[in-house]
């Protein structure tokens, strides 16, 4: 795995804790007040407090978290040697999550007219980390690396 | 190899586990740092004749609020207020601030219909109404309608009602309040202090917890 490869993974990984920190946050909010404060900038309780908040009860937020949790893991998997699943497991989820990113900035933006900063913290990661996943399965041997990890001492 | 292959195995396992820790210890943190209710010192407008008060005037408590009436967090304490009110009226004064937010269509307009009531002696019957309400009236394309039902259902006179939410004395004492606020350093609702020290509340606990230690 060449210098650039092991940054961009290093950043995949990155992204995906502070995605997973940032959701759990919301979700950890939502579970324990329901509603977190109305500040002057932002409008984040009407979009955590909107009908587009939970699916069937279960907050995005959550959903969330999940994904993040699962992409900081695969991500580790990619650091430490990429199985052709696993980078075909992440691209996938890497698109799923830009996918979702956009409809839900396009929620805030067009029907609620307000905008969560969590929630954009975390659309821009999905953004970051599916622009990385390309940067990764561009990598000329399709981001599949046979063996990773420190160099073999002689 | 063998020992190449060990040597990788070893470093994977303490990617991995250094991953799985850095997860949890975020975690952990998120739960330990948002948790626990918090406070400061901060300095506040002192409380007015003008100002908007429950309960006897130099109290040796005292509990302000700067609140929006179309914020949800606002609604959801709203509640533990009265019963907090109904607690401690005799001996605490509560004061409530008006701070309208800019991104809240009907901030400025119910807290000129609060206002309004204030006028008239039912401030408080109309900041319950309006927090019990609050979905009904936030979502309408109109909220005035609701508004001028509230108000009948107060029992207000209805014409000079109608007045007072429109009059520029209504608008100017809001904005006013809200410009000390923003001054004194408020920056979001609902915004405690009880004796001029902010808190950051999970519960109703949290009040009563500064109220004892303060009377």
């Amino acid at each position: 795995m060449g210098r650039r490869q092991r940054i961009v993974r290093v950043a995949l990984v990155v992204l995906a804790l502070a995605g997973f920190l940032i959701s759990f946050y919301l979700t950890l909010t939502h579970y324990r007040h329901g509603v977190p404060p109305c500040y002057v900038t932002s409008g984040c309780e009407s979009v955590v407090t909107s009908r587009y908040a939970t699916i069937l009860g279960i907050p995005l937020s959550l959903i969330g978290t999940v994904f993040f949790v699962v992409m900081f893991y695969l991500g580790i998997a990619l650091l430490t040697g990429s199985p052709k699943k696993v980078m075909q497991a992440y691209e996938l989820l890497a698109f799923a999550g830009i996918l979702a990113a956009v409809v839900l900035f396009l929620l805030q933006a067009v029907v609620l007219k307000a905008y969560c900063t969590y929630c954009l913290g975390t659309e821009v990661i999905a953004l970051l980390i599916w622009a990385g996943s390309l940067v990764v399965a561009s990598s000329g041997d399709g981001g599949v690396v046979a063996e990773a990890g420190p160099e073999p001492q002689r | 190899m063998p020992r190449l292959g060990r040597s990788l195995l070893t470093w994977q396992a303490a990617l991995w586990a250094c991953g799985s820790l850095l997860l949890i210890l975020g975690a952990l943190a998120i739960v330990f740092f948002t948790g626990a209710p918090s406070t400061a010192a901060a300095t506040l407008p002192e409380v007015t004749a003008t100002d908007v008060t429950y309960g006897p005037d130099g109290a040796g408590v005292v509990v302000m609020e700067y609140a929006d009436f179309q914020c949800e967090a606002c609604a959801r304490f709203s509640p533990m207020l009265a019963a907090l009110r109904a607690k401690y009226g005799d001996q605490v004064q509560f004061v409530f601030r008006f701070f309208p937010l800019e991104n809240h269509p009907y901030g400025m307009l119910s807290a000129q219909v609060a206002y309004a009531a204030h006028l008239q002696g039912k401030f408080w019957e109309m900041h319950d109404l309006l927090y019990k309400r609050q979905k009904e009236w936030a979502s309408a394309a109109d909220a005035s309608p609701y508004f001028e039902a509230y108000a009948k259902s107060l029992g207000l006179d209805m014409s000079r009602f109608r007045e007072d939410v429109n009059a520029q004395t209504t608008k100017d004492f809001i904005t006013a309040q809200e410009a000390a606020g923003t001054e004194a350093g408020v920056n979001h609702t609902p915004w405690f202090a009880v004796n001029g020290t902010t808190l950051v509340p999970n519960d109703i606990g949290d009040f009563e917890a500064l109220i004892d230690a303060g009377l």
